[in-house]
């Protein structure tokens, strides 16, 4: 196994049973190695897999086939113990979409406070890592706050300090940004953002927002179960054709290089975001 | 988005607010215990006098405290009523009004009762409501049903239900609002017709808060897992209580108001 | 004549408490009739209290609210008629139904109006139809349906009820790319073929750029901006302003000016700026 792999997947399948008696696959044999620190978006419409991936690594899904390794452990191990599973969970972290239904707690503090507190944490070090997770997502001036009075997106930061309070290496935001308005989704992305670079924090992203997969470093693309595409955001977003073909929306930037590409008019280079399109754009204009 | 108070809490800085939950809830069964040993008319006014003395330290306006006891005058005046009439003393009658008799024993006793549902009300409401979040007084009752935990009472699943439900009050009538408005875009009267008919209108509104309460409910259970919860063994808190000085000093100057107490009826009897 | 006009619309939070707010301030707005309108504001800036002053679940507190020229709260006992005439379909919509079947959910608002059985049963399908359902859903119970059916089945009861004016409240927030197609498509449809006023709020700026004729601007309860498309959008940097999302086309335009490239700043959509972009190259080859 690479050394800095933090999470490999190996062939795995899931499938639920339908009323009817019959079973629908959601995952088919995937495969798939994540390393450590990476920051990945896991594309896909409704539908195609993406959120059972993520509950398949946290083991609150277990697969019908398949091994997934956890920082050099198997977690699909049938020998694992109550306790290991506490561990692993320690480590990789979930944020999930309605940010009313993670918190616990009527002190935005104490909510922090939940899962270190259920790791059986030093009251001191639990204060501290609380304090510490809540000056990251920018939320210390609420510690004291109820989280009925925040709007969605402070809530969803609070909930992303309870998780980052209980030290993990890795992190799935499972469409964390879905139902906040344009100022939530800036304030997530760019918590997101600070977690990956400046803590070291292995980022998988769920979404189905292009704009938010092309800040990734890498985009895998889930459709019908299987991973259609897996590369940088710059390559991914060349398939143009074939990522409307499976229901995704491309950036607009991107689009529009594509139609300038048709009347003959050829841009070169990454393109998915408004100043690299703009950098792309000026250099063919030198070009000419 | 509509503001829900709930409960009584007051919000100021007070001797009062900051004592430990726990302290102000044992501290609240013996005022209660105290208020009913008063039997004399010393007595009575030394237990109205604190009354007093705990809403000027606990700095809650008299005019809200006043409030709260509006809705209960009735009862009062009722028991005080009855007692009146029951009570039959030694003396002559004070007034005969052939089926009923009142004696100045009969008055007495309604006095002191009034005098004691009063104090017991704003004692205790200002000891735990007014002056102590839901929350930490959920808190104190875990704590102090801790060693329950032992003879296998679910101490910490109550204190984590009785949490779990304060924080979703506000979502739920928020969201209850909100359905509530979507079915009346669709032409639900909740207003007009008959007591069934307005039954039945509630319906649209019950059964989606319903499917609501129960998605809220299995998300928050995934969610609580992967923080890693597993009932409270093994669990410790960020926040540890604390008897300080202040605790220290309410708890002997209970005692000593009790004894006072006890003092003022057997020597003034 | 305008469908919907508000006239000095003032409206009040929590009136009398200490949270007391004014969430809409002097709103003078008309809405013409046949057009979709589109209404832009974040969280807070009092868009979902506009929504629920123009079908009468909320009585301004100064002002007047207008359809077809009469004030709707001139007769206060008859405003459920106002609320047949403009539908709403709230924020995630999905989580009001509560009938056994499809069927009948979507029959709740049309019995409501004490229309006749096969009226109703006729404006169901119709109804199914604008919101690109299969009949078989009908009998379905509505638990049972994925997320976006369930948001269809509920635009669907609202639709149904053949409104003049359909209000929207982010139909299409938490949906994939085709869900919000086929949603934004339906409202479009009704909107052809029955000619009904539309007025939709979405955080989208690329949805409202495709869809809307007209758009409006909210921003701490006050209408800041006001007009078609084209003029709201020549605005881009007032919208910056407000924290609100521009469409990346329009981002790509102020790059290209930030980098000395002389383009129109007003620019919204691909094919636009497409040809902007073609004319810096001397025009298509």
């Amino acid at each position: 196994m690479n050394s800095d792999s933090y999470i490999k997947i190996e062939n795995l399948s899931i499938s639920y049973e339908e009323d009817d008696g019959g079973r629908t696959s959601v995952l088919k044999n995937i495969s798939l190695d994540i390393k450590r620190g990476e920051y990945l978006a896991v594309l896909g419409h409704n539908g195609s897999g993406k959120s059972t991936l993520a509950k398949l690594l946290n083991m609150i899904l277990e697969p019908d086939s398949g091994k997934i390794y956890i920082d050099g452990r198997e977690i699909t191990d049938p020998s694992m113990t109550e306790e290991d599973v506490f561990d692993l969970r320690k480590k990789v972290g979930m944020v999930f979409q309605n940010p009313d239904n993670q918190l616990v707690a009527t002190i935005v503090e104490d909510d922090v406070a939940f899962g270190p507190e259920n790791l059986g944490i030093e009251p001191n070090e639990i204060r501290k890592r609380v304090d510490d997770a809540l000056s990251v997502v920018g939320m210390s001036e609420h510690a004291k706050g109820e989280p009925a009075r925040l709007s969605g997106g402070q809530k969803q930061r609070v909930a992303i300090a309870g998780i980052l309070a209980m030290k993990p290496d890795c992190m799935i935001f499972d469409e964390s940004t879905a139902m906040l308005d344009p100022l939530g989704r800036r304030d997530i992305m760019n918590t997101i953002e600070t977690l990956n670079r400046e803590h070291g924090i292995t980022v998988i992203m769920i979404t189905h927002y292009m704009d938010e997969a092309a800040r990734a470093n890498r985009i895998v693309v889930l459709d019908d179960g299987e991973i259609l595409m897996d590369g940088a955001p710059a390559e991914i977003f060349q398939r143009h054709e074939e990522l409307k073909a499976c229901g995704l929306d491309v950036p607009q930037c991107v689009g529009l290089v594509h139609m300038l590409g048709e009347q003959g008019i050829k841009i070169e280079g990454e393109c998915h975001t408004p100043s690299l399109c703009a950098d792309a754009i000026a250099e063919a204009l030198k070009k000419r | 988005m509509r503001s829900i108070a709930l409960g009584q809490y007051y919000s100021v800085d007070s001797p009062i607010h900051r004592l430990d939950p726990r302290v102000k809830i044992v501290l609240a069964i013996l005022y209660i215990v105290i208020v009913f040993l008063s039997a004399n008319m010393l007595s009575m006014a030394l237990i109205l006098g604190s009354a007093f003395l705990l809403v000027a330290l606990a700095h809650i306006p008299v005019k809200l405290v006043m409030k709260s006891v509006k809705p209960i005058v009735f009862i009062i005046a009722f028991t005080a009523i009855i007692n009146i009439f029951w009570t039959s003393g030694e003396g002559d009658p004070l007034l005969d009004i052939g089926f009923a008799q009142i004696y100045k024993e009969g008055i007495v006793n309604a006095v002191f009762l009034m005098i004691r549902i009063f104090v017991l009300i704003i004692g205790s409401s200002i000891l735990l409501t007014y002056t102590t979040t839901p929350i930490s007084l959920t808190d104190g009752i875990e704590r102090l049903l801790g060693p329950l935990k032992k003879i296998g009472l679910p101490v910490h699943d109550f204190a984590m239900i009785m949490t779990i439900a304060l924080r979703f009050i506000p979502t739920l009538m928020e969201e209850a609002d909100k359905i509530m408005s979507a079915q009346k875009a669709r032409g639900a009267d909740f207003t007009n017709g008959s007591l069934i008919q307005r039954a039945k209108a509630l319906i649209p509104i019950l059964i989606p808060l319903f499917s609501s309460s129960i998605r809220h409910a299995l998300d928050l259970a995934t969610a609580m897992e992967c923080r890693c919860y597993r009932g409270g063994e093994g669990r410790t808190r960020m926040k540890i209580l604390k008897c300080g000085t202040a605790d220290i000093v309410a708890v002997i100057s209970i005692v000593a108001f009790g004894a006072a107490v006890i003092c003022l009826n057997v020597f003034f009897a | 004549m305008a469908k919907i006009k508000l006239e000095n619309v003032s409206f009040l939070y929590g009136k009398g408490t200490s949270y007391c707010k004014e969430a809409l301030k002097n709103v003078n707005i008309e809405i013409k009739e046949g057009s979709i309108t589109g209404l832009i504001g974040h969280t807070g800036s009092g868009k979902s209290t506009m929504l629920q002053l123009l079908n009468g679940l909320a009585k301004p507190a100064e002002g007047k609210v207008y359809l077809d020229g009469e004030d709707i709260w001139e007769k206060p006992k008859e405003i459920g008629k106002v609320r047949f005439r403009v539908g709403l379909v709230m924020q995630y919509p999905e989580y009001q139904l509560f009938e056994e079947t499809v069927e009948k959910d979507i029959a709740f608002g049309p019995k409501n109006m004490g229309l006749s059985e096969s009226e109703i049963s006729e404006r169901i399908r119709e109804a199914i139809d604008f919101v690109g359902l299969s009949p078989d859903v009908l009998s379905k119970n509505p638990f049972d349906l994925s997320g976006g059916q369930k948001r269809r089945v509920a635009i669907a009861g609202v639709i149904a009820m053949r409104p003049e004016v359909l209000v929207l409240d982010e139909p299409a927030a938490g949906l994939d790319p085709q869900g919000r197609d086929i949603i934004l498509g339906g409202v479009f449809k009704y909107r052809e073929k029955t000619g009904a006023t539309v007025i939709i709020v979405s955080h989208s700026m690329e949805d409202m750029a495709r869809l809307c004729d007209n758009i409006i601007v909210l921003s701490h309860g006050e209408v800041v901006l006001n007009g078609t498309r084209d003029e709201v959008f020549a605005q881009s940097q007032m919208l910056e302003k407000i924290g609100l999302a521009v469409p990346q086309i329009t981002l790509l335009m102020h790059e290209l000016n930030a980098r000395g490239i002389i383009v129109d700043n007003g620019i919204y959509t691909e094919e636009a700026a497409a040809a902007e972009i073609a004319r810096l190259f001397g025009g298509a080859r």
